[in-house]
């Protein structure tokens, strides 16, 4: 196992929102996590990154323990979390927001390897490598999120709402993207709004609500689950 | 303890509560009361005073709002110099002169109000404080007028070379600074404030102006430390810039905030025990010159790493509850939102 | 091709000049000029030598404010660490050079004082950082900016009363660094002291935009400021940035306090000048832009000298105040300010 979450209980201060909340990711799997709005499935991700200080239960990556680090520590254990927010340096190019995502890698040559590997993933950055990451359009911005996080060589990638404020086109391009990086063997971990589309490409999928897992199993599966298709499908 | 009781009504309508009142007699026997009854002992007690009623008035800025006026003991002098400077040319009654200080006080209020509406808390706060800088400023260059560092001679109030009326005089003060200010507090307005200062664009778009209740609750507390200044004139009877310095502001600021913010009497109670003990500390180790201080700076930095309420907060979480039926009445009275 | 890009060089040039910032930039160095000929070359050094030392300390201030998210009330302080450490340091120096005028300290003395004071600038503001401002961080970062102020004021009135209860409330301060003639450049006398302290603060400011553009540290620095969380996701540690940055801005303006000894004593208050200066920049300039606050420097360096020698010593208070009140009334971003992080309300 990648990476094992055990009984997880997590919130902030006193409000607690994760419950009792298992799941595992193998190596090379495309994992999502769906479930209504406010089920805890971003709190999840942000427990995992380090984000958010979990109150009990363990989160293995790689066997070892990483619940409680901070964010910067998971980072350099190789967990990449791509937030709904994005996070970006806005005051930076798109250059300069690039070489911060390869912040943990000291190596000259591999951080020039990894400029071009997301170069290459998303051509659209080349052309707006000088400009100033706070002026690019939401998609843009989503393409160099997730480039950012894929400059540290992560192991681990948390990809959280990708489809969030996006035109559908625009949508579609990131969800390719992800694709071909699970080509290539990269481990991918994905919260999103749109159920339909999440099942339809990913592997497995685990079903959150009220911050309790409530099912788990395969994408397709799950896509046929009548559960699913009343809650989210409205079928 | 029937709230329908007279006496508890009055209580309610001053907002006091029993043990309100009761540290209030204190304060008012307390110069006929032997160690106190010495006068520079009387001196310290209405220093004390006085910066209890200006903790009050820039608590009410401070707690409510949420904006520190970091030019505060400036708009206090330029209340003093107005009620000065009228008595002296134009021979004006001072008790007349302290509320023309109030009201310049509140007219520059007005325009430091407008000024730093659509900033940024703590940028209002900066501008408030170029505002006291330029004050004290004008104050040492306009030598014609105010003689400058030189110090200008004042007419005191009472014809007596005794500070008991004095003392008397500000405690009167106080009680109304307070009694204004929690008024202000319990009305609709009040609670306008503590949405602006709680989350500006919550309360924007719930429907409240933030530019007239941020404008006048800057005249209000601008126009109580004007009027407090124009005592400060006519009690010290002398006048320096030094008055305005941004250290004076920092002594009300500590006070306020040791005390507890929004809380309006905390930053009064606290005074009394406070100023004294400072006076005494240094009074006492006049060789050790800002011992106090320093004391003083350590006691900002650890209130508001550990308890950032002050002492309100404390006092609130930890006797605010007593089971006892009496003690309840006594600490919280019969209203249940005030004091 | 060659022209092309030429053009568009002008092109750019002529619109940054049309632009506020540009505007403002070229009116500060015509005025400069004008008031040097009608005055004499004295106010054109005074306003470089105090604008490179405002620099400094606004440099600091605005990386402060920038990264840590502190208003920084007890930047003077630092500046008067710097002084007082250049005057314990430097005054056995200094009769040790009398007795040995021949000694390689003559030459060296300066520097090692003022990289003295340096480190003293930084190591208290490590201390201050580790002991007071994470503190608070760890414990509540509820109304941060508000409680992070008060604990800054707490500071200020410490360590100025920390002062005067250990090394007493009189000026310290001494003639100057470096004896001898001072240097003639057409017709204007610059003594020795001013012309090194321009120098230095020229050093070290490019050295700081140099750091900050192209290291990786400096980077990661400029990157905590724009996004905290965006920093941590990244790998980027917090303590060790917020401590990093702690010290470079106490250094900053420790290095300005000790460069001006000659000039200002160190006495209890003597931050309280730097420190209203540095806000009038920081206000004026706009946040998180180190060049802009270099600029913003000189210009309230320009508008402080002018003052002096047009109006009278004192009205020094007065009349950049009123400026300042004015220029936020107009435009509350600030002239080189970018529109992501002015002083407005949300």
């Amino acid at each position: 196992m990648l990476l094992e979450v055990k009984n997880l209980n997590a919130g902030y201060g006193f409000l607690q929102i994760l419950r009792d909340v298992s799941l595992n990711v193998d190596k090379g799997e495309y994992v999502c996590l769906v479930g209504p709005n406010g089920a805890g499935k971003s709190t999840t991700l942000k427990t995992i990154a380090g984000l958010v200080k979990p109150m009990s239960g363990d989160i293995l990556f790689k066997g070892e323990p990483i619940g409680g680090l901070p964010g910067n520590q998971v980072a350099r254990k190789g967990i990449s979390f791509v937030s709904e927010e994005m996070n970006l340096f806005v005051n930076m190019t798109v250059n300069e927001n690039l070489a911060m995502g390869a912040y943990t890698i000291k190596d000259k040559q591999q951080q020039k390897d990894r400029l071009a590997f997301v170069y290459d993933l998303f051509p659209r950055l080349v052309e707006r490598r000088n400009q100033l990451a706070g002026t690019m359009s939401g998609g843009e911005r989503k393409m160099l999120a997730i480039g950012r996080g894929l400059m540290s060589d992560p192991t681990l990638l948390l990809v959280d709402e990708p489809s969030f404020g996006l035109a559908p086109l625009l949508t579609e391009n990131v969800f390719q993207s992800l694709d071909t990086l699970v080509k290539q063997g990269m481990t991918i971990m994905l919260v999103e709004q749109n159920v339909t589309k999440t099942l339809a490409v990913t592997d497995r999928g685990y079903v959150l609500e009220n911050g309790r897992i409530e099912l788990e199993g395969r994408s397709d599966d799950l896509a046929c689950d009548a559960h699913v298709r009343k809650v989210f499908l409205g079928v | 303890m029937d709230p329908k009781n007279p006496i508890n009504k009055l209580l309610d309508l001053l907002c006091f509560t029993p043990a309100g009142l009761l540290a209030l007699v204190v304060l008012l026997v307390l110069p006929v009361v032997p160690p106190f009854n010495q006068e520079y002992l009387i001196r310290w007690l209405i220093s004390a005073g006085l910066i209890a009623s200006l903790s009050i008035g820039f608590d009410f800025t401070a707690g409510l709002i949420n904006i520190v006026n970091f030019g505060y003991a400036a708009i206090m002098g330029l209340g003093g110099y107005t009620s000065a400077i009228l008595a002296d040319r134009l021979g004006l009654n001072p008790w007349f002169g302290m509320f023309m200080g109030a009201l310049t006080a509140a007219i520059l209020g007005l325009i430091i109000g407008a000024i730093t509406l659509r900033l940024r808390g703590i940028f209002a706060a900066c501008l408030a404080w170029f505002f006291g800088l330029a004050l004290m400023g004008l104050a040492t260059k306009m030598v014609w007028l105010t003689r400058g560092p030189l110090g200008m001679r004042v007419e005191r109030l009472f014809d007596t070379a005794s500070n008991v009326p004095y003392y008397y005089l500000i405690l009167a003060m106080m009680v109304t600074v307070y009694v204004i200010c929690k008024w202000v507090k319990r009305s609709r307005m009040g609670m306008a404030f503590n949405a602006i200062g709680q989350n500006m664009e919550a309360a924007r778009t719930s429907g409240i102006n933030p530019v007239f209740y941020r404008v006048s609750n800057f005249v209000l507390s601008c126009a109580l430390a004007g009027w407090l200044g124009g005592f400060y004139a006519h009690f010290y009877g002398i006048l320096t810039p030094d008055m305005m310095h941004t250290s004076k502001t920092v002594e009300i600021l500590a006070v306020a905030y040791i005390g507890g913010r929004g809380s309006l009497w905390g930053g009064a109670a606290i005074a009394f025990p406070f100023i004294l003990t400072m006076e005494l500390v240094r009074s006492s180790l006049s060789n050790l010159p800002g011992l106090h201080l320093v004391i003083y700076g350590i006691l900002l930095i650890v209130v508001m790493i550990y308890y950032p309420g002050g002492f309100a907060a404390f006092f609130d979480t930890h006797l605010r509850k007593p089971k006892n039926k009496v003690v309840n009445y006594f600490i919280n009275g019969t209203a249940m939102e005030n004091r | 091709m060659v022209e092309q890009a030429e053009k568009h060089l002008w092109a750019r040039l002529l619109a940054w000049c049309r632009s506020l910032a540009g505007a403002t930039v070229i009116g500060t160095i015509v005025i400069a000029l004008i008031v040097t000929v009608d005055r004499g070359g004295y106010v054109l050094v005074n306003t470089i030598v105090t604008g490179g030392m405002t620099a400094l300390v606004a440099m600091g201030l605005a990386l402060t404010l920038g990264v840590l998210n502190i208003p920084m009330f007890a930047h003077g302080e630092y500046f008067m660490i710097g002084s007082l450490t250049a005057y314990y340091v430097f005054t056995p120096i200094k009769t040790y050079m009398e007795t040995h005028p021949e000694s390689i300290l003559a030459l060296w003395g300066p520097l090692v004082t003022i990289i003295a004071a340096m480190l003293v600038g930084a190591v208290a503001g490590v201390v201050s950082e580790v002991l007071v401002f994470r503190q608070l961080r760890q414990r509540s970062r509820e109304n941060w900016v508000m409680n992070s102020f008060l604990l800054t004021v707490g500071l200020s009135v410490l360590m100025i009363n920390a002062h005067q209860l250990f090394f007493g409330a009189d000026f310290k301060g001494i003639t100057g660094y470096f004896s001898g003639m001072p240097i003639n450049i057409m017709d204007v006398y610059i003594s020795k002291d001013r012309a090194i302290a321009f120098l230095l603060a020229a050093v070290v400011v490019t050295g700081f935009w140099l750091f900050m553009t192209y290291t990786r540290t400096g980077r990661a620095i400029r990157a905590v400021s724009q996004d905290e969380t965006g920093a941590l996701i990244v790998g980027i540690g917090l303590n060790g940035i917020m401590m990093l940055t702690m010290a470079l801005s106490c250094a900053l303006a420790a290095i300005a306090g000790a460069s001006l000894l000659f000039m200002y004593p160190a006495y209890p208050s003597v931050g309280l000048e730097p420190l209203y200066m540095a806000w009038f920049v920081v206000i004026l300039s706009g946040l998180g832009n180190v060049l802009g606050a270099v600029m913003g420097a000189f210009m309230v360096a320009l508008l402080k000298v002018m003052t002096v020698e047009y109006i009278g010593s004192g009205w020094d208070f007065v009349v950049p105040s009123a400026l300042i009140i004015v220029i936020l009334i107009f435009r509350p971003s600030g002239i080189f300010g970018s529109e992501v992080r002015g002083v407005l309300d949300k």
